[in-house]
């Protein structure tokens, strides 16, 4: 007896250093902590009109980009082209139809707080104990009544008849309503936690957050713990180009701002040269959080900003209002730093860089204006 | 092929209908749709209209799974169609209808039979205690 | 010496044959006294005649069973050379002969001249060895090197042209096309043969021509025809390097080829010589229907018209002066405009007939002809509702199948699990 058990404890010594040390390289990977929305409802701020411009703005829509080559759209093959001749106003009628699809396509998932758990029983029936030891679930599948509007409801094995929980209903309803590309059973690639790590570690954000918008519900607490993890990946791995022009951008920027970490952010923009896209940001902040020391001022600069075109379209080419408009920013920006940056050095230096490289610019579109012969 | 849940079954204004379970499964695998048809119709042949589904084997989370169309149920209700028990007791146990005196029935049997299970095993027991 | 040797024998052989047989017919022993003294004829029709003759004799066809085409293919008689296989020393009677089939000497033995065992395989290997060389063997192929049809010509490679002083073709191929044989008649020599041979060399990169070359000889026709081809040489622009820029029409004679644009990926669905030409210029995707007559050369001279009539698209938005659009499924039908004139005419400078549809302008206002597809003969017979009606409850098991195959590595589901006997009664 003795010789068996001393024979079986290293074993199990070295099975239990295998395990821990597996589950610290799981830790390693798990080092992000998901944050949901679960305490104020984000809703009514993130649908409010100004912040959804903002948004929307920032996400800096490139339509090159917006209609690029897609796999998941159900096309197996290739479809031979069609052309068409237009004239001019023809052309812009087709612009227009275009934008308008590109709105469609950069439609921002919705941002809401995590749902409550149901728990509303309708009738109790002592009587019925023992009638069956398995649960029997009801579903209203009356034509035209939406999913979550539907009549689901259980009665259980001690007779209670209750309203089903979220969970359920969504099975239920995915059994009877099948949503086109959602599986019943939860994908392999958000339920296994080293395939998440995986595909996170390749920079497969889009098809992570293309996925989930499918698989979930927005006010489920698994949709807002993987994008929470892939918002939080992104921002370590400062690869924000990846979503720009994509319909996760906006929710990724509130998602940073709203947990008061959107510094990275603002870093990337000052050092690619995007002044006004930062005011924006600092506009996005005092909107969410009215924290910001020259909130008055970072909004009625976002109101001069939002008409002019995107900053990157011609650098070259600068007007005087141009240069006052930016040297604004540059002021704006500076305060914001002083008050409220939690990584002031890097910000100032990446603004004093800004700086040099805009003085650059300024000169050389003065210069030009003049060989052109201008005033 | 299969004919659509709004039925091909002749229909006829005046004739009394009956909604029931009718046996759609295969062998050792039942599985059943409700529907409204002729009352004096068999349940091999074809129905006015289907009304819902039952799935009498639990599945993987021990759940058994109805699904029931109740506008079209109480427009049949209200075109005076019977409905018969096992369809009354699904309708019961839903809270559409009140619950059948049946499955009341049922219920008390189950429970009788679990209670004299009980003792007979309690009896096992003593007598195997008295023994050793 | 060996020479007389084996006339004795043939002398000899016969004579001793016909003896022992009539011996044998008498129940008379065997005696060498009885040999006869009578002269025998030791000249017969085997060898009166040099073996040559005789060959001929066997093998060759009259002049009319030519014409009709006898003595050639899979049935023809050949030549064999009997010779081969034999070896001096060694016969039908297994004798050793030392010094001939032997050594003198083997070890510290003399040997001595002696009869072994006969050798009956030995006549066996012989009639094999000679049925080899009878069989008619085809010219085998590797499939790469085969072309459209067996070891016949047309659709092989057979490399790039000459090259013409120190200027080289490089990174060209020719493919022959057509190779046939031409009869004329000619006043002195009669019914003369020549050969004509049509083929196409290019570059896969916008280079290719074609030519046609005749001679009295299949390889110097061919020779000459992808001399002419790459003398000939065109330059065709390749739209997005994979396909031509837009759907055209194009005949030569009674030949008339209706040619589509095509997205990646479509490939060549077209006859087999343009398929060849496409190859050779470089397009990947295209189709092309031929109607009207089929005549090879027409095809490949109809095909290279049309191509050179193309257009760009920068010349299509100018002759028609209005911006060029286009639309790709896979871009969610984005509006991208590929070429726009220098100055665009508005909605009211258009005429009212004019063609504004792309593929009908291109196309010259010709319309390619889409035959109505019929139902299957099975589809409106019984027997194929009453399949409908047995298999419709399998139609998702194969797909249920697959998904419990994934899910749990086999066909069985949850329930397995829970009752395990059933699982290990069915097995046994």
């Amino acid at each position: 007896m003795m010789s068996v058990l001393i024979n079986k404890l290293p074993r199990n010594n070295i099975k239990t250093i295998i395990t821990r040390s597996s589950e610290i390289q799981s830790c390693r990977h798990l080092s992000i902590v998901p944050s949901l929305y679960d305490d104020k409802d984000p809703a009514p701020t993130f649908f409010s009109s100004q912040v959804q411009i903002l948004l929307k703005r920032l996400t800096r829509p490139d339509l090159s980009k917006v209609f690029r080559k897609r796999c998941n759209t159900g096309l197996f093959v290739l479809r031979t082209p069609t052309y068409k001749f237009l004239t001019d106003k023809e052309l812009e009628a087709e612009i227009a139809k275009a934008n308008e699809k590109a709105e469609q396509l950069l439609q921002m998932p919705p941002v809401v707080k995590m749902h409550q758990t149901i728990n509303e029983v309708l009738s109790e029936d002592p009587a019925l104990i023992g009638y069956d030891s398995c649960k029997y679930l009801f579903t209203d599948i009356t034509y035209g009544v939406k999913n979550e509007h539907r009549i689901i409801v259980e009665r259980d094995p001690d007779g209670v008849l209750r309203n089903c929980d979220h969970d359920i209903r969504k099975r239920l309803n995915q059994t009877y309503f099948p949503m086109n590309g959602r599986k019943i059973k939860e994908p392999i690639m958000f339920s296994d936690k080293d395939r998440f790590n995986d595909l996170l570690d390749n920079s497969k954000y889009e098809f992570i957050l293309d996925r989930a918008c499918i698989q979930y519900e927005p006010d489920e607490p698994k949709y807002q713990s993987v994008t929470s993890i892939t918002y939080q990946h992104i921002d370590l791995k400062k690869c924000y180009e990846i979503l720009r022009s994509t319909r996760h951008f906006g929710p990724m920027t509130f998602y940073l701002t709203w947990h008061q970490s959107m510094d990275n952010l603002m870093l990337e923009l000052l050092q690619g040269n995007a002044i006004r896209e930062a005011v924006l940001l600092t506009s996005l902040r005092q909107h969410i959080h009215g924290d910001v020391i020259n909130g008055g001022e970072a909004h009625n600069l976002a109101q001069q900003i939002l008409p002019t075109p995107k900053q990157s379209e011609k650098p070259e080419n600068l007007t005087e209002e141009d240069i006052q408009l930016d040297n604004k920013c540059v002021e704006c920006i500076e305060k914001f730093i002083v008050g409220n940056s939690a990584m002031k050095s890097q910000h100032e230096l990446a603004l004093q860089g800004f700086r040099e490289h805009y003085q650059q610019l300024i000169d050389l579109s003065r210069g030009l204006r003049k060989a052109h012969g201008g005033v | 092929m299969l004919p659509p849940a709004s039925g091909t079954g002749q229909y006829f204004e005046k004739a009394a209908k009956s909604i029931r379970l009718i046996r759609q499964g295969c062998t050792n695998r039942p599985f059943y749709h409700i529907s409204v048809t002729q009352r004096k119709r068999l349940n091999s042949q074809p129905v006015i209209e289907q009304l819902g589904s039952y799935d009498p084997m639990p599945n993987i989370n021990n759940e058994k799974l109805v699904a029931l169309n109740l506008e079209r149920i109480k427009f049949w209700l209200g075109k005076g169609a019977q409905v018969s028990t096992p369809v009354a007791e699904i309708l019961g146990l839903a809270g559409f209808f009140p619950i059948h005196p049946r499955s009341y029935m049922t219920a008390w049997r189950n429970r009788k039979t679990e209670r004299e299970n009980l003792a007979k095993q309690a009896e096992e027991a003593k007598t195997k205690e008295n023994t050793d | 010496m060996f020479s007389k040797f084996l006339a004795f024998k043939r002398v000899v052989q016969p004579s001793s044959s016909l003896l022992t047989r009539c011996l044998n017919n008498n129940n008379i022993v065997h005696n060498l006294k009885f040999i006869s003294t009578s002269s025998v004829y030791c000249v017969n029709f085997f060898n009166k005649l040099p073996a040559e003759k005789l060959w001929k004799s066997v093998t060759s066809v009259s002049n009319a069973g030519a014409k009709k085409g006898r003595g050639r293919g899979a049935g023809r008689i050949r030549i064999r050379d009997l010779n081969r296989g034999q070896v001096i020393g060694v016969g039908k009677i297994n004798m050793l002969w030392p010094g001939l089939s032997a050594p003198v000497i083997r070890g510290r033995e003399l040997l001595k001249q002696q009869r072994l065992p006969d050798d009956s395989e030995r006549m066996e290997k012989l009639i094999k060895l000679r049925d080899s060389m009878t069989k008619f063997r085809r010219l085998k192929l590797t499939p790469i090197e085969r072309g459209w049809s067996g070891n016949r010509m047309p659709g092989r490679s057979i490399g790039p042209p000459d090259p013409i002083g120190e200027d080289e073709f490089v990174g060209f191929d020719t493919k022959v096309l057509q190779l046939r044989s031409l009869l004329i008649m000619k006043g002195s020599l009669g019914r003369t043969k020549n050969y004509q041979a049509m083929v196409v060399t290019g570059n896969g990169q916008g280079l290719a021509g074609f030519g046609i070359g005749r001679s009295k000889e299949a390889p110097a026709a061919l020779r000459r025809a992808k001399n002419r081809a790459g003398q000939k040489l065109m330059h065709f622009e390749i739209c997005n390097g994979h396909t031509i820029f837009h759907d055209f029409y194009t005949a030569f004679g009674k030949t008339k080829i209706f040619v589509q644009m095509k997205n990646e990926g479509y490939g060549l669905k077209c006859h087999r010589a343009i398929k060849e030409i496409c190859q050779a210029i470089g397009i990947k995707d295209l189709r092309a229907k031929v109607e009207g007559s089929n005549n090879l050369q027409h095809i490949v001279k109809a095909f290279f018209i049309g191509l050179l009539q193309q257009r760009t698209h920068q010349q299509l938005a100018e002759e028609k002066k209005l911006h060029l659009v286009e639309y790709r499924a896979e871009n969610e039908y984005y509006p991208k405009v590929i070429a726009s004139p220098k100055e665009v005419r508005t909605k009211e400078e258009i005429p009212k007939d004019e063609t504004l549809d792309f593929i009908q302008y291109v196309m010259n206002d010709k319309v390619i002809l889409k035959k109505k597809k019929f139902p299957r003969f099975y589809e409106t017979m019984p027997h194929y509702q009453i399949y409908l009606k047995k298999y419709e409850k399998y139609r998702n098991h194969e797909k249920i199948r697959l998904n419990l195959k994934t899910e749990y590595g086999e066909v069985k589901s949850f329930l397995t699990e829970r009752y395990p006997e059933e699982k290990a009664e069915s097995e046994s």
